[in-house]
């Protein structure tokens, strides 16, 4: 006698490939728990610069954020990765997208410390003022606490993300919500206070203290120029506007319709970065007296700005108290995603064999790429150390990083215009259509705004420019070197590496193990075999609704023989390389996929087997070209049956869909 | 248990079409054996030489299924009804691709017209729900036609 067909004794679920998709007032809530942080420090550190008219340049960078927003919308309706290493990579090539990487990686190691220490400011200050009314006089010196503080987060985050707890949009939205209510609160009591007391407008004279000024103290004539102030203050206020690059990261995961949601999410982000970071940093200078803001208040502006507002004490202390904690969950959320964004870019990179696979290792028990992420933890901690709690001197240095991706970014795409011509979902304004050419106006007006902060940047910050070009050049070299490695062990080893992505994979023994996550009440199976041939998987992608449906992505690995038992094997090449095409396909239409891999003696039997443990409603196959739509329904068909329980007569729609054309046919 | 939308077997096998085949032979003699044995069924619609070739054309994408039951099938224009023939092989075959040995394979012959698809369709997945390992044995151990085709008719 015959052995019944093998079970399926071998499940291996891409649980890093099952993702679950976000709307956009999750992922606006994502970029602004790091971009919305930068109210907390930006208003001190551009005051400690040029003087009481800093207002205007934090509400100028403020609405200059809608600009560049609208930049990344472009760039990711071009690519759904596209931060902006792949959009340098794609205009500029392989060099410049390294360097731009590069500034990048000074952008995301310094977003830590900058927020971390400035947690740390806020939570010292509510510390200094609580302390004494519960009897406690004890004081530690702020920038000694803030250091402390900031170290300790550190620690904490980075241990997280050892752990692989992800990033959860949920707890973003939740702050936000929060720092939302604070925010309003204190926008409202600060109103009210300005209607009592009545208000001076800011002076627009610049006053440049001398280590704002930096090298240009040297080359007197530019001072005259008034232009040139103009954008060296913009430049020391543009860190405002750091951690727009989380957009083009959290873009993968919107949920369909992405652009829509995208566009949708970016407005948010605007409208809440003007009114809370630029229309929060105006009131606090039209309420604290200007010594203050550049003395006790210069590290907490919205901690004075509470402190300073009309009414009782006791209030005030509880409005503080709310601001910081408040502060303090954004500034700390904005750590984690810097630890989260250095890795994934890192990843990247080193996908594409820039940075040596050493640092690609997996963590033996949690599966994440802990080289990575100790590298940039120790970068941040040994920052925050270095800087003695200073917030000023990191200010200034983040926006090297900041202003230096938005830069490559802007120029990339303005290049890209010219060099790729394929129709954009949406395109930023201002065009003038020449051919087939849109010639970018409007984006060529911003990337002259960059290039002169940059410049005016690259010369009154010393620190910044200094360290800057000295990281950003360590980290090409890191680069540059990983890559000549990595070139020549892939001569040496052609067979044994491979410059791919690693997929993290979880084996079950059988498919009922599996069953429990799949409980949205429609499933559609849809059988994947070759990257190339995904149509069927796009039909299902552009069609199923997200919330009602789970769509199994099965691939089938054929072992030889009846017998399956203690069949095992890592996932191959081919199929890592089937497995990414299937995750970007699902991540441009904003739909999760629950991809597996069977073993199975028989393509047509795994499909059957975990079709009908799953319960499916529809299979849906590609068509192949070996032996045609309807032998591949015989086959199906016949498996179907064979493998069937008695009795069971729930109906299910199997579909081979090619190129315009679909057959479609139920199982019984 | 019969399916409202599907057709029954035991109404397109008829007994005389139940071959209980001696011996050892090789999985292209069942397939001879069968389509000459169901000619008769479709003689003044097909020639002898063209069913063959129709059906061994199928059969080179054809695969044995791992429950030892084999379905060579072939959709023909020509014809407007199913017919089908049942070889019983007490002693099975062994079908050198899969390593399966093979006790019980029915030709089946369906309508090459669109509406018949479905029905097809359903018919093979039928076949191979109701012909499991068990149930082979079980025909397999009978004398004749008829009493497979009770069988079927109670299996059904």
């Amino acid at each position: 006698m015959n052995p019944q067909p093998s079970r399926l004794k071998q499940v291996l679920v891409l649980s890093t490939a099952m993702l679950s998709f976000i709307s956009f007032w999750k992922a606006a809530s994502v970029v602004l728990c790091d971009m919305g942080s930068s109210a907390f420090y930006a208003g001190g550190i551009a005051m400690n610069a040029f003087g009481p008219a800093f207002p205007w340049y934090v509400l100028a960078v403020m609405v200059f954020s809608g600009l560049m927003l609208m930049v990344y919308v472009e760039s990711c309706a071009m690519f759904v990765r596209g931060g902006v290493y792949r959009v340098v990579n794609e205009a500029m090539g392989h060099s410049m997208a390294k360097v731009s990487v590069s500034a990048l990686m000074f952008d995301y190691v310094l977003t830590g410390p900058i927020s971390s220490i400035s947690a740390g400011l806020y939570v010292s200050s509510l510390l200094y003022n609580l302390l004494p009314a519960a009897g406690i006089h004890w004081q530690v010196p702020p920038k000694l606490f803030a250091v402390i503080f900031a170290v300790a987060v550190t620690l904490y985050f980075w241990r997280e993300n050892i752990k692989g707890v992800e990033e959860s949009s949920d707890k973003n939205l939740k702050i936000m919500i929060f720092v939302s209510v604070a925010g309003a609160l204190l926008m409202v009591w600060a109103l009210l206070t300005v209607y009592l007391r009545g208000f001076r407008l800011p002076p627009l004279e610049l006053r440049f203290t001398r280590e704002a000024l930096g090298w240009v103290e040297h080359f007197p004539w530019l001072q005259t120029i008034g232009l040139a102030g103009v954008f060296m203050a913009f430049g020391h206020s543009v860190l405002a506007i750091g951690g727009l690059e989380t957009l083009a990261q959290v873009y993968r995961e919107v949920e369909d319709p992405k652009i829509k949601n995208l566009k949708k999410a970016a407005a948010l982000i605007f409208v809440f970065s003007l009114v809370f970071t630029g229309g929060l940093t105006f009131l606090a200078s039209a309420i604290i007296p200007g010594d203050l803001i550049a003395g006790k208040y210069a590290d907490n502006l919205l901690s004075g700005l509470a402190l300073e507002l009309a009414g009782p004490y006791w209030a005030r202390l509880a409005l503080q108290s709310f601001v910081v904690v408040s502060g303090s969950l954004m500034l700390v959320g904005a750590l984690n995603t810097s630890l989260v964004g250095a890795n994934g870019v890192l990843n990247r990179v080193a996908e594409d064999g820039i940075l040596h696979d050493w640092f690609r290792h997996l963590h033996g028990k949690y599966g994440t790429t802990y080289r990575m992420i100790n590298m940039v933890a120790l970068i941040q901690i040994a920052v925050i150390i270095l800087s003695r709690g200073d917030i000023y001197l990191i200010g200034e240095a983040y926006a090297f990083g900041v202003l230096w991706s938005l830069t490559f970014k802007t120029l990339s795409l303005i290049i890209l215009r010219f060099r790729d011509d394929m129709p954009r979902d949406w395109m930023f304004p201002f065009n003038l259509k020449i051919g087939k050419t849109y010639v970018p106006i409007g984006m060529c007006v911003v990337m002259v705004v960059l290039a002169c902060t940059v410049l005016m940047n690259l010369l009154t910050k010393r620190v910044a420019t200094v360290s800057g070009i000295a990281f950003t050049a360590v980290f090409f070299s890191v680069f540059q070197i990983s890559e000549g490695l990595n070139r020549k062990k892939a001569r040496l080893y052609v067979e044994e590496e491979d410059p791919e992505e690693k997929l993290n994979t979880r084996r079950e023994a059988d498919i009922g193990a599996i069953l429990p996550e799949l409980n949205k009440p429609r499933k559609i199976l849809v059988p994947v075999r070759n990257p190339n041939n995904l149509v069927h998987l796009k039909s299902v992608l552009e069609t199923a609704d997200d919330e009602s449906t789970d769509i199994i992505v099965l691939a089938a690995k054929i072992a030889k023989g009846m017998q399956l038992e203690g069949e095992s094997g890592d996932i191959t090449s081919d199929e890592k390389d089937l497995f990414s095409s299937v995750v970007l396909l699902a991540e441009k239409y904003g739909k999760t996929v629950r991809p597996m891999l069977v073993f199975s003696n028989d393509p047509f039997y795994s499909m059957a087997q975990v079709g009908q443990a799953a319960g499916v409603d529809e299979i849906v196959m590609g068509v192949s070209g070996a032996v045609g739509a309807e032998v591949q329904l015989e086959r199906l068909a016949m498996a179907w049956g064979m493998q069937e329980k008695s009795g069971s007569v729930r109906p299910v729609t199997a579909k081979v869909v090619w190129e315009g054309r679909q057959l479609s046919y139920k199982l019984s | 248990m019969i399916r409202p939308e599907e057709i029954p077997l035991a109404s397109i096998l008829q007994s005389d079409y139940v071959f209980f085949l001696k011996g050892a032979p090789s999985k292209e003699e069942t397939v001879k054996l069968l389509t000459d044995g169901l000619y008769p069924q479709v003689s003044t619609l097909v020639s002898a030489r063209t069913l063959y070739e129709r059906v061994t054309e199928v059969e080179k994408l054809n695969n044995v299924l791992p429950t030892g039951f084999y379905i060579p099938h072939a959709k023909l224009a020509e014809i407007s009804q199913f017919h089908a023939a049942l070889a019983v092989i007490p002693e099975g075959f062994l079908d050198p691709k899969s390593g399966i040995t093979v006790k019980a394979a029915l030709l089946l012959l369906t309508p090459n017209k669109p509406f018949f698809f479905q029905r097809h369709l359903n018919m093979l997945s039928k076949l191979s729900r109701l012909f499991q390992p068990e149930f082979i044995d079980s025909i397999v151990s009978m004398k004749n036609g008829t009493q497979v085709h009770e069988a079927i008719g109670k299996h059904e």
